[in-house]
């Protein structure tokens, strides 16, 4: 962003952006910051230099040592969704001309998912056999965007993790309800409500082993959940189980 | 709170952004890099904020991996590197005691517990501790010229991630006054540094 379009930011949005990047904007007003900040580049460039003016802040804060655990769980999540080796140069150029573009279709939605999925795909059958692992890409229906990755692995503790792509725009009085439905089950099974851009772990030890083209989906429903325990509102949502290794 | 003056965190020798592109490139060792180096004082920031260690945790956990995933989001031209990763961070941190806080926002009691527990957290010690023209750079003067209790009102909400509601509590000022003295802060904190 220029110093010139900078310039002509308007005080008052100024002042939203760095309420917002203070953290003093009420929950509501967060999420519609953050749904403008999608395409407003004017407010983009004023919340970005009140990232930049405020930093400094996170200095008076003094580090804590993170658990052992915390890195391995990083990489094990990391593991499931990355292009799995370094690339050689040219092939990093690729990535790092293509990367916003792809990012950008992955928001705005597009082709992108195959190209996530391929990358996993590829990486996966090059590396030696591991415990047999179910992955989920989430697309919007409509737009078919993804907005969400499943993992879930099928022996072991099991437990199916939900990993946000972005942040999703839920209006006040409603929540993402994450649910699952395997071939011959009679009814879609509820894993929790969703809070939006962060990660939700589910166990799943109850529940039979993830099977390939096991369904999975988001639906909107009342804040605290579906009444009924069966999906009640529409699909914002929705993918099928692909195993990857 | 020590009285030492707080470590000096800018590290030249590190390139933020360099380590960004090779994450985007998918270099694992990038992020590893990234975590050895930054780990520590995310989850401070993070910890700081929503004030439970496990929740802290799993919050920097999703920090990374959405750092990972968006590095090829990062814009150089827009804001720092530096700048991008803790706003991932303190953006999940922040999300996590807003939602939280609508759900206690009704009772008195929880508020009421909650208030007890930060007056705990010795915030004057730390406002004692402040080296400003030292340790913060281009900010620091530019806080000196606020008057304490709106500083403190930036700091609490920075830095612990209090609402208007919950700074209003802590300095016992009506809360009308409380949005005052931020938003003509921030006015002032955006003439000083431009």
């Amino acid at each position: 962003m220029s110093t010139t379009k900078t310039g002509s930011i308007p005080p008052e949005l100024h002042e939203l952006a760095g309420e917002y990047v203070l953290g003093t904007l009420p929950a509501a007003r967060r999420r519609e910051v953050q749904a403008r900040l999608v395409d407003d580049l004017q407010l983009q460039a004023a919340v970005h230099a009140w990232e930049d003016r405020l930093l400094p802040l996170t200095g008076l804060v003094e580090p804590v040592a993170p658990s052992p655990r915390l890195w391995a769980r990083i990489e094990r999540s990391v593991d499931a969704l990355a292009p799995p080796a370094p690339r050689p140069a040219p092939h990093r150029a690729w990535w790092r001309w293509d990367s916003l573009a792809l990012w950008r279709g992955l928001t705005a939605g597009g082709f992108a998912i195959a190209a996530l999925l391929a990358a996993v795909l590829v990486g996966r059958l090059a590396e030696p056999p591991a415990e047999a692992r179910f992955m989920v890409v989430l697309v919007a229906p409509d737009d078919k965007a993804p907005g969400w990755v499943v993992q879930a692995s099928a022996s072991g503790a099991r437990q199916v993790e939900l990993i946000p792509l972005g942040v999703v725009e839920v209006p006040r009085d409603k929540a993402l309800q994450f649910w699952t439905k395997a071939e011959g089950w009679s009814a879609p099974v509820s894993l929790g409500l969703v809070t939006p851009g962060q990660t939700l772990r589910v166990p799943v030890g109850q529940l039979p082993a993830v099977q390939p083209d096991q369904l999975f989906e988001l639906t909107l429903e009342p804040r605290s959940g579906s009444p009924t325990g069966r999906p009640t509102g529409p699909v914002r949502y929705i993918g099928r189980a692909v195993k990857v290794m | 709170m020590s009285r030492d003056p707080p470590i000096v965190t800018a590290l030249p020798e590190f390139d933020y952004e360099a380590t960004l592109a090779a994450c985007a490139a998918g270099e694992r060792a990038a992020l590893q890099r990234l975590y050895a180096q930054e780990g520590g004082r995310l989850l401070g920031v993070v910890q700081r904020i929503v004030r439970d260690t496990a929740l802290a945790e799993d919050i920097v956990h999703d920090a990374c991996v959405n750092i990972w995933t968006r590095a090829a989001s990062f814009d150089p031209a827009r804001g720092s590197a530096r700048g991008w990763i803790y706003s991932v961070a303190r953006h999940l941190a922040l999300n996590a005691v807003r939602d939280l806080a609508r759900e206690v926002e009704v009772d008195d009691d929880t508020a009421a517990a909650l208030d007890a527990r930060a007056s705990l957290e010795a915030w004057h010690d730390m406002a004692d501790a402040f080296v400003w023209q030292d340790s913060l750079g281009r900010i620091g003067p530019c806080l000196e010229q606020l008057e304490p209790v709106r500083r403190n009102c930036v700091l609490h909400a920075y830095v612990d991630g209090l609402s208007h509601g919950e700074i209003a509590r802590r300095l016992e000022a009506p809360l009308g006054t409380v949005k005052a003295w931020i938003k003509r802060s921030l006015a002032a904190l955006r003439e000083c540094m431009g």
